[in-house]
């Protein structure tokens, strides 16, 4: 029971970590528009290119 | 007085030290999300660890199945296609929540399927996939076994022989023995099985090109096409590649959540899983044409001699088991996370072994399951592609890319994810219907197909109808129900 009432005071800290991060707009690394255009243009780019290439 | 003053000071801070070290185990474990401070991948530490994951044997199983239906350039072709889109769009579906949040995938994927319905997804994608390679690598590890000895006695093999069964059957007691010991010897034999794996399909791609120029290679032709059609036979090969793009679904989540970040969580996966995967495929497929076997454990015997085939059947047989105890280990550790207490009451050993007598039977009764392996890897596919269409419309067009660690780790029961008795009935309806559409578009089992495949695969519209699905109903009746702290 003890150890049940620590675990959840543990749980708490840890969301109340994220939501302060959440709440500063402190997350680090976030992908941004940049990321999700390279990654389109790179999938597009492979498809196509080995699509010409291949079929 | 001081001395017993500081001398409890110290044991206090000892105390403290020993909780701290035993939450942030239980949160390694997935009871709860990591910290970014205690989360150690950068980008190179990941992109090591998911290459690691991705060079496998089971990579020149994949090949060698791509060179039955297409010839190497446009296999090549299809291994690019198929792995690049399956592998960024699972990496969306499960890394940037989890680079974000540290969180362990199936407890996020209470915010999607509600608390017993993620455990259902558990069962069906990570439980049937872990059987179903189980058996395939044991298979795999008993024809290497079988074509070692025909090898040294100058005999012909017999691949499905008792030889074989019972080297497979051998290799999956083992590996239960392996992995009901402890991580550390799987991680030890990692760290030599991966780069060793780098070096041996190095060592086959120039034994390949000694024999063969690379343009003599391209030209050559498939091994046994299904079809007269050339383009469906391509769209095929690319909708094998797509599956085993889509086949990381379960793992990379639980990887990613170890990274310091969004970023680091996905642009490795695009280096190490799919460079990796497409690497081993590559030259399983250039191996599978050139000698006119499909098979690793049969072209390996050819490739150079009785020697060097020897010594990479040998390599190949504990490579197997490696794979083996790393996929065995991973879905035994999320087992207990997502399973109920009676299935956490069981001990480790003995659920290990309940775990491995599917896989024994597969061995023993339907060894045939090896030859037509990728009809296995597709029909999971129909599975994880949905998966990924509503992980995605979830996590970035529902929730805003928002989750709540409150919720998601606290009591479940009446909790906003308890959903309809711990099922959410429009997450579990949106993969139903990805499952049939993939279903109606390509049948993995006959291989038969509408006109609309040829254009389309049967991956991608899965994908798009399940997360189309799970968007339209969610915004429709889950807010107004209630259910899942949609925004």
């Amino acid at each position: 029971m003890e150890t049940d009432i620590a675990w959840q005071k543990e749980l708490e800290r840890r969301a109340r970590i994220y939501e302060d991060i959440e709440a500063g707009g402190r997350f680090e690394g976030v992908m941004t528009t940049l990321d999700y255009a390279g990654m389109t243009l790179l999938t597009l780019a492979l498809v196509v290119g080995f699509w010409i290439w291949g079929a | 007085m001081t001395d017993h003053a500081f001398n409890a000071g110290l044991g206090a801070a000892a105390a403290e030290r020993q909780e701290a070290a035993r939450n942030r185990d239980a949160a390694e474990r997935g009871d709860a999300p990591l910290l970014p401070s205690e989360r150690l991948w950068g980008f190179w530490e990941f992109t090591y660890a998911n290459s690691a994951l991705a060079i496998a044997t089971w990579a020149f199983l994949i090949g060698g199945a791509i060179g039955l239906f297409v010839g190497p350039k446009e296999g090549i072709a299809a291994i690019v296609i198929g792995n690049i889109v399956g592998v960024v769009l699972t990496a969306l579906a499960t890394t940037p929540l989890s680079g974000r949040y540290g969180i362990e995938q199936f407890v996020a994927l209470r915010s999607q399927f509600g608390y017993n319905g993620s455990r259902v997804v558990y069962v069906l994608a990570v439980v049937v996939l872990t059987m179903g390679w189980l058996a395939v690598l044991a298979m795999m590890f008993g024809r290497s076994i079988d074509g070692l000895a025909a090898l040294s006695a100058g005999e012909a093999a017999n691949p499905t022989g008792i030889k074989m069964v019972i080297a497979a059957v051998g290799a999956i007691l083992v590996t239960w023995f392996i992995v009901a010991k402890g991580p550390t010897s799987i991680k030890f034999f990692n760290m030599v099985v991966s780069p060793a794996l780098v070096i041996l399909m190095i060592v086959m791609l120039y034994l390949i090109l000694q024999n063969r120029s690379f343009a003599e290679l391209l030209a050559m032709p498939a091994l046994a096409p299904p079809f007269e059609d050339d383009t469906l036979n391509f769209i095929i090969a690319v909708e094998v590649n797509l599956a085993a793009g889509f086949s990381w679904w379960p793992y990379i989540g639980n990887l990613a959540r170890l990274t310091k970040n969004e970023r680091t969580a996905f642009w490795p996966n695009i280096l190490g899983i799919f460079g990796a995967a497409a690497l081993g495929e590559i030259v399983g497929l250039l191996a599978a044409v050139a000698l006119g076997e499909s098979d690793p454990t049969i072209w390996m015997t050819k490739i150079a001699g009785p020697m060097i085939g020897i010594i990479a059947l040998l390599f190949v047989a504990f490579a197997n088991m490696t794979s083996m105890a790393n996929i065995l280990y991973t879905s035994i550790v999320g087992l207990r996370q997502v399973g109920t207490a009676s299935v956490r009451a069981i001990s480790w050993g003995a659920i290990l072994f309940l775990f491995c007598l599917i896989p024994l039977g597969l061995v023993i009764f339907y060894p045939q399951m090896y030859d037509g392996f990728f009809i296995f890897l597709v029909w999971t596919s129909a599975l994880n592609s949905a998966l990924a269409g509503i992980g995605i419309a979830d996590y970035f067009f529902l929730r805003g890319q928002k989750l709540d660690m409150r919720s998601l780790h606290g009591p479940q029961e009446n909790g906003p994810y308890h959903f309809c008795a711990g099922f959410n009935p429009i997450g579990l309806a949106a993969l139903a219907v990805g499952f049939v559409v993939y279903v109606m578009i390509f049948n993995p089992q006959t291989l038969a197909s509408i006109p609309a495949f040829k254009y389309l695969t049967a991956s991608v519209p899965s994908c798009l109808a399940a997360g189309g699905v799970h968007y339209v109903l969610t915004r429709l009746f889950a807010r107004g129900r209630g259910w899942g702290l949609y925004p």
